[in-house]
């Protein structure tokens, strides 16, 4: 009878903890995104007294001549690519990092840690990809994000390749399969746990990034999602009701994501946790 | 197996595509005939900015102009100093004037103005902001803006109050206003840099003292905690919190709760900038004339006048691929025809830089009555930061710890010396 009482107890904290914690940032989102300037200014929690909904819509979408748009379009790409990129580079270095002894393994480790430890300089990296031709291009930025997650992703998966049974490989390979095959066909299959992760923490990493882009991807046509939110949002003066607007906008794509690979994500999540 | 083949192939397949399309796109941008005004995110900068842009672009068929927006405050600062060093500045910026201007390095960044047609026009207070060893760098943009007390005219006539000359006046009016069941004088520690007006707009007050005082401020010789009238505005942060002057939220309320108290009429008094009108007329536009606007004052009723914050200055980077367009634009913005473009835009905050051009007719009757200040000799002086190129970073963090009591006043002073000390030294200024 005690410990039912203690679980209840237990439960309903938790749950009061995640309405705080998730529900109600949310909600003060919603709520201010449909009400008016003036309105949304008092920054409560209040119903609104006129619904705005279609208006706010309409001045998001069309300020700075239809930059939202824009703005969805290339961070669709940039994510997409860069962690498609990720999730291939790091696979395979983790891969060979974890089954060849060799006398490069300490370099790369080492480089690898540095990678997660070196803070990025700005000026330096601009006038790497002005040399190379790629500044204010997406590749250029793609690039710049796949450098920036690669060392915790080759982490990830070099901790996960120790749990991947060497004689896969071995019968693999007396099979008469070709390393790339091998790669491919064995083992970034058996890897799908830890892909699925590097997939969630690194989406949500390049889709939210905000320096990145506000430095190697100047100009207006070049924007993403999250540089819209200074389109609302200035040092002395801020639209409130605009800027919840656009905050809910874009955080529908990721909304939709999460809710297409739920399941995925989860068994990914668990699987990953049990075996490594 | 096979399953997982075909669904790799597609992904490789898909992936391919897309990163060629946009290599394609991306490169595209810059060069042609289109010039790139960049301007930072102030939504009426920015209302003013397009404005504009459309009334040059109409103005002449030679250059088509575009702009692009950057944030303010140090993410800002960050930017311009980046886009600068790596040679990647549109051909016309706007960016502060005064010492941060000081800070982007302008004899090697950016393009000598001073044989412009529009440098004779200049008010007098304004080019020294954006000069270096005589030479001219910018030309302002739009107007100007000052600092002081933004106060309830409907408190202050049911009240029978006037506005006052002196410290001491202002004290007895925010008490008064206090015995009426409002907030006396309104802070917002919430946004943090609004905590900094007391001390910043009271700098009329000292250089009247002291007209010497911004030279000796820079070489070391005086400071904060060893001028008199200097220390006198840290000592009015500490009373009006002590006395019990202000709102009891006033640690965390924000500038648009402010704004809403003050227009409403809950409080009577609130010392920012007067560009916070744009900010009134956007949320109460139905209190705008029930608003007013003083100087804040200081001790003797004779010298009272106003501190003033000159505008941004536009300028062109060394770097320009089209100086002569960019030129062309400047004298533009310094024309009749573009500062009006521009005030249709968004209103100014303040008269303009220009000795030949007034203000336009429809402002809010507080912006008009600056030019009071304005027209009167020695009633206005520029803010310290546009005089000197000596601001510390954490002054809104000392204040607030004065403002909530965690230090006192002299403790307060002197920890803002301190502050200032490593900046100086990082700008190797002598005698620091």
């Amino acid at each position: 009878m005690r410990n039912r009482i203690r679980v209840n107890v237990v439960s309903a904290l938790t749950l009061i903890l995640f309405v705080i914690v998730f529900v109600v940032p949310f909600l003060l989102v919603l709520v201010n995104a449909v009400k008016d300037r003036q309105e949304s200014s008092q920054l409560n929690l209040a119903l609104p007294t006129s619904f705005h909904l279609v208006e706010n819509l309409r001045e998001v979408f069309q300020a700075r001549n239809y930059m939202l748009v824009t703005a969805m379009v290339n961070s669709t790409i940039l994510t997409v690519a860069s962690v498609t990129g990720m999730v291939i580079v790091a696979a395979m270095v983790g891969f060979v990092l974890q089954r060849r002894a060799s006398r490069i393994n300490g370099f790369v480790n080492a480089a690898v840690l540095m990678g997660l430890i070196v803070p990025p300089a700005v000026v330096p990296t601009i006038w790497v990809l002005q040399s190379l031709g790629l500044f204010k291009t997406l590749p250029g930025l793609i690039l710049v994000e796949i450098t920036f997650g690669i060392s915790f992703c080759v982490l990830l998966f070099r901790a996960f390749m120790a749990t991947v049974p060497r004689e896969l490989d071995e019968a693999a390979i007396i099979d008469g399969c070709g390393p790339l095959r091998l790669f491919f066909q064995v083992i970034l299959p058996l890897l799908k746990p830890t892909v699925v992760t590097v997939i969630v923490v690194q989406s949500v990493a390049v889709f939210n990034d905000f320096v990145h882009p506000l430095y190697f991807l100047p100009g207006e046509e070049n924007a993403t999602v999250q540089l819209t939110l200074y389109n609302f949002m200035s040092q002395y003066s801020t639209q409130w009701n605009l800027l919840f607007m656009n905050i809910l906008l874009i955080t529908i794509p990721p909304l939709i994501v999460f809710l297409f690979f739920n399941r995925q994500i989860v068994a990914g999540m668990t699987s990953g946790a049990v075996k490594g | 197996m096979a399953f997982s083949r075909r669904s790799l192939l597609m992904g490789a397949g898909s992936a391919v595509p897309v990163i060629a399309i946009t290599g394609c796109g991306g490169s595209g941008g810059g060069g042609g005939g289109t010039v790139t005004f960049l301007v930072d995110n102030n939504p009426n900068n920015i209302a003013a900015s397009e404005s504009l842009i459309a009334a040059f672009n109409e103005s002449q068929t030679d250059y088509e102009f575009t702009m692009e927006t950057r944030p303010g405050g140090t993410e800002g600062d960050n930017l311009v100093k980046t886009r600068l060093s790596t040679q990647d500045m549109p051909d016309a910026f706007s960016y502060n004037s005064g010492s941060l201007f000081q800070a982007i390095r302008p004899v090697q960044n950016l393009l000598d103005l001073s044989d412009q047609p529009w440098v004779d026009r200049l008010a007098e207070s304004f080019p020294d902001s954006v000069s270096v060893d005589g030479k001219v760098y910018g030309v302002p943009h739009g107007g100007s803006n000052s600092g002081g007390v933004w106060y309830h005219k409907p408190t202050y006539e049911e009240l029978g109050l006037e506005v006052p000359l002196t410290w001491d006046d202002f004290i007895a009016n925010a008490e008064a206003a206090k015995s009426a069941g409002k907030h006396g004088v309104i802070q917002s520690y919430g946004e943090t840099y609004t905590s900094q007006f007391l001390v910043l707009a009271d700098f009329h007050n000292v250089a009247t003292a002291n007209p010497d005082f911004a030279e000796q401020y820079t070489a070391n010789e005086v400071g904060f905690a060893d001028d008199p009238t200097a220390f006198r505005s840290f000592e009015h942060v500490e009373q009006i919190t002590k006395e019990g002057l202000v709102n009891e939220d006033y640690v965390s309320t924000t500038l648009e709760q402010a704004l809403a108290y003050l227009a409403t009429g809950e409080g009577a008094h609130y010392p920012f900038f007067a560009s916070g009108i744009s900010e009134i007329e956007a949320n109460h536009p139905d209190q705008l004339e029930d608003v007013g606007f003083f100087a804040l004052p200081g001790d003797d009723a004779a010298t009272n006048g106003l501190t003033v914050w000159l505008p941004n200055g536009i300028y062109i980077p060394g770097t320009a691929e089209n100086p002569e367009a960019a030129k062309a634009f400047l004298a533009f913005v310094a024309s009749a025809e573009g500062l009006a473009a521009m005030a249709e835009g968004a209103q100014p905050t303040g008269p303009y830089m220009l000795t030949d051009v007034p203000l336009p007719d429809d402002v809010p009757t507080a912006i008009r009555e600056l030019q009071t200040y304005f027209d009167t000799e020695g009633a206005t002086t520029p803010a310290l930061e546009f005089v000197s190129p000596v601001k510390g970073p954490n002054l809104e963090n000392i204040l607030i710890e004065l403002g909530t009591g965690s230090i006192d006043a002299k403790t307060a002073a002197q920890r803002y010396d301190q502050d200032v000390e490593k900046q100086a030294q990082q700008l190797g200024l002598e005698g620091w």
